[in-house]
């Protein structure tokens, strides 16, 4: 117990330690601390939606080293029932969404993924393209005619989608620092999601199922865990984030196309990949790192420079990458257990630990 | 007799398969310049296209196992370079007004001809290949995808942002349209004899070590970054090739967005499909895959426009049977149509294995669809 609360303050603190490092850059670059404190907040509010991202595809990248090309469309997918179901209110809109999404996750599951089960990675990958495919093509042709039901005009480009909410999305002032709802909102349910997620691969019994399926799969198949079972929970859980991402995603761009699914799938895939795609903590902590890159870049960079945000920050992805394959996840577990190494006395002298 | 012929056996097996190929390709050129209308030259040119791009894939991923997205960036800087060498003089000089100084100097007088330009834009896309390699080659799996994917964004904003060089989102002014449906198919000719070439060689045969089993291939000596670079350069040259064609064949009508993921033609995820449902490690795969991919969009695309009988399926059928003819192949087939097996030798092929049956025995097989459940 003690063991683990304290590596899990190690890691808060080494955390702080890098935000207090980044207000401070931001400060010397932009003259005052009010304004840094703002772009931090904004990273960190655009951050935690990239770690959402992340988390949905990682967890299936675990369980079955499946690339899913086509979560970009489930959370295509949530937006359009979003937009079809705008006039229900709030809480009926976003659990409608929620659960739709979840459905068409495990449809895919059973469609295209299960006969594909002992497949290679790369071949997963491909069966999720045509997944993604069929499933854009669907939104641009409009395949259930639901168009005219709705009052609008889907398959030709993008168009207004939900209306903002004013009380939500409205920013007000904390001592100079401008501050919206929906900031705060997708950080706190980006916690509570994490945590969540934490709290069912650790202490219910089809966590610790997902967990040996992520380790061995065929192992954990021999000691008579249903992998079917399995699957479709992981296939149900990325559903269930992919429309929570869905969600956060419209109400703060508002608009909805066909198409919207890849900018979300590229942030997942890519901060996945930099945090560790294996693990969902590293996949989280990557797509964080990866939407406070590309805001602090913005933020930072000069006039001549700022259109370039992008390269420089896929420059640092690959530099990331070369230095830590693995991950950023890896690089700080070896970090902590290095300082921990340090202050640890052997159990038994001789032993080093 | 049979001496003689015995002692070239070995020298024929070899050279079967891509002499089977060429085959296929020649025919392919000579049916289509023959007897093929306009709309057909037209795909039948954009097909040898992809065939470059999904042979440069094969020599990388097919024989190294290291998935790659960003050889179309290799194609976007192909394309560039051929055309602002081959864009005459006259036309430069008032289009690319900011162009600075230290690269107008040499871009401007410089007037290529069509191969001079193609050449330029491979040997470009393989200059910067080369300097790419060093991180490339050093990842596997999915670091690997994301660092290559990485490179495709970066050249992406470079072509967008760059307006001084690559005038941004606008198309290019007076490239020369001198790609033609010959051209491309003796291009692709080549880089298929080159493909097999390279896959048959010492590095190439390092570098299939290396995909089996990377421990393995290291403990005999095989340097896996370095035949990686190898194999990374030479495609970055074969795509190179092809996107310079691509650029001739528009006659400049191409943008940044044609060298990245469009969404109504992704190109940097269709020609992965073609290599992976072909079968990714032989380089029948790549020429099946890209076959059956185009017969199959393109079919269903002339249905859609002329109708059979009369009747037309919805707008987007093209897209949907594409999609699950996909999924069905790699369900029916998990590593591809040919099994990532060549043609094998024509004694070789034995009927596919069915336990009951009296007429499954009968059927013949097919020489491509059947050569990878005969050999597997």
């Amino acid at each position: 117990m003690t063991e683990s609360w304290r590596k899990y303050a190690t890691i808060c603190l080494s955390a702080a330690c890098a935000l207090a490092l980044v207000l401070l850059i931001l400060s010397l670059q932009l003259g005052s601390p009010s304004t840094a404190i703002q772009y931090t907040l904004d990273s960190m509010a655009y951050g935690s939606l990239y770690a959402l991202m992340a988390l949905g595809l990682s967890l299936l990248f675990g369980v079955m080293g499946l690339i899913n090309f086509a979560y970009g469309e489930l959370i295509m997918a949530g937006a359009y029932t979003m937009f079809f179901t705008r006039s229900w209110g709030w809480l009926g809109m976003i659990l409608i969404t929620i659960l739709i999404v979840t459905i068409l996750s495990l449809l895919t599951e059973l469609v295209a993924f299960r006969p594909l089960r002992n497949a290679s990675p790369v071949t997963l990958l491909v069966a999720s393209f045509a997944v993604s495919y069929a499933l854009q093509e669907f939104a641009w042709t409009d395949g259930l005619g639901l168009a005219h039901q709705f009052d609008a005009t889907i398959g030709t480009g993008p168009q207004k989608g939900v209306e903002p909410y004013p009380w939500l999305t409205n920013q007000f002032d904390v001592s100079g620092v401008l501050v919206s709802k929906l900031e705060i909102v997708t950080m706190i349910v980006t916690i509570a999601v994490v945590v969540g997620m934490t709290v069912l691969l650790k202490r219910t019994m089809l966590g610790i199922q997902l967990r040996a399926s992520t380790e061995d799969f065929r192992m954990t198949q021999l000691t008579g865990v249903k992998a079917n079972r399995v699957i479709s929970a992981a296939f149900a859980i990325t559903g269930v984030i992919a429309g929570i991402v869905a969600v956060l995603y419209v109400f703060r761009n508002n608009a909805v196309a066909p198409d919207m699914g890849q900018g979300p799938l590229f942030v997942a895939f890519v901060g996945g990949a930099i945090g560790g795609l294996g693990s969902l903590t590293g996949a989280a902590l990557g797509g964080f790192v990866l939407g406070m890159i590309i805001n602090i870049l913005g933020a930072t960079l000069s006039i001549q420079y700022k259109s370039h945000t992008q390269l420089f920050a896929f420059l640092l992805v690959i530099g990331i990458l070369v230095f830590v394959p693995d991950g950023l996840i890896a690089f700080r577990g070896s970090a902590v257990a290095r300082l921990w190494a340090k202050f640890r006395k052997p159990a038994v002298e001789g032993t080093t630990p | 007799m049979t001496g003689r012929v015995r002692g070239a056996e070995p020298l024929a097996r070899r050279m079967w398969p891509p002499l089977v190929l060429s085959l296929v390709l020649l025919m392919t050129w000579l049916l289509v310049d023959a007897f093929g209308d306009i709309v057909y030259t037209d795909i039948t040119t954009k097909m040898f296209l992809m065939l470059m791009i999904v042979l440069g894939l094969q020599i990388f991923s097919g024989n190294s196992g290291v998935l790659s997205f960003g050889h179309i960036a290799f194609m976007a800087i192909g394309a560039y370079t051929s055309a602002l060498l081959t864009i005459p003089t006259a036309i430069k000089q008032f289009t690319y007004l900011s162009m600075p100084h230290f690269i107008k100097f040499w871009v401007f007088p410089a007037q290529l001809n069509w191969l001079e330009g193609t050449l330029a834009g491979g040997g470009f896309a393989m200059a910067f290949a080369l300097i790419t390699s060093p991180p490339i080659v050093r990842l596997a799996g999915v670091q690997a995808g994301i660092a290559t994917l990485a490179l495709l964004v970066i050249v992406y904003v470079f072509d967008v942002q760059t307006s001084a060089i690559t005038r941004g989102t606008s198309t290019q002014i007076g490239v020369p349209t001198t790609t033609t449906l010959r051209a491309v198919f003796v291009w692709a000719l080549i880089f298929m004899v080159a493909a097999f070439a390279f896959q048959q060689s010492r590095f190439g045969l390092r570098l299939r070590a290396s995909r089996e089993n990377e421990r393995a291939a290291k403990s005999v000596g095989v340097r896996v970054p370095i035949e990686r670079a190898i194999a990374w350069t030479i495609s970055g040259f074969v795509v190179g090739v092809a996107g310079a064609l691509y650029g001739h064949y528009f006659g400049g009508t191409f943008g940044p967005d044609d060298f990245y993921f469009n969404n109504g033609f992704n190109i940097v995820l269709l020609t992965i499909a073609m290599l992976v449902v072909g079968g990714m490690t032989s380089v029948t795969g790549a020429v099946v895959g890209c076959y059956f991919v185009t017969i199959i969009y393109e079919g269903f695309r002339r249905w859609e426009v002329n109708g059979i009988a009369g009747v037309t399926p919805p707008a987007g059928t093209s897209n949907f049977a594409l999609a699950a003819a996909l999924l069905l192949t790699l369900i029916l087939r998990p590593n591809g149509i040919t099994g990532g097996k060549e043609i094998p030798w024509p004694s070789d092929w034995h009927l596919p294995r069915r336990p009951r049956g009296p007429r499954a025995a009968e059927a013949a097989p097919e020489p491509l669809s059947e050569a990878g459940s005969a050999a597997s």
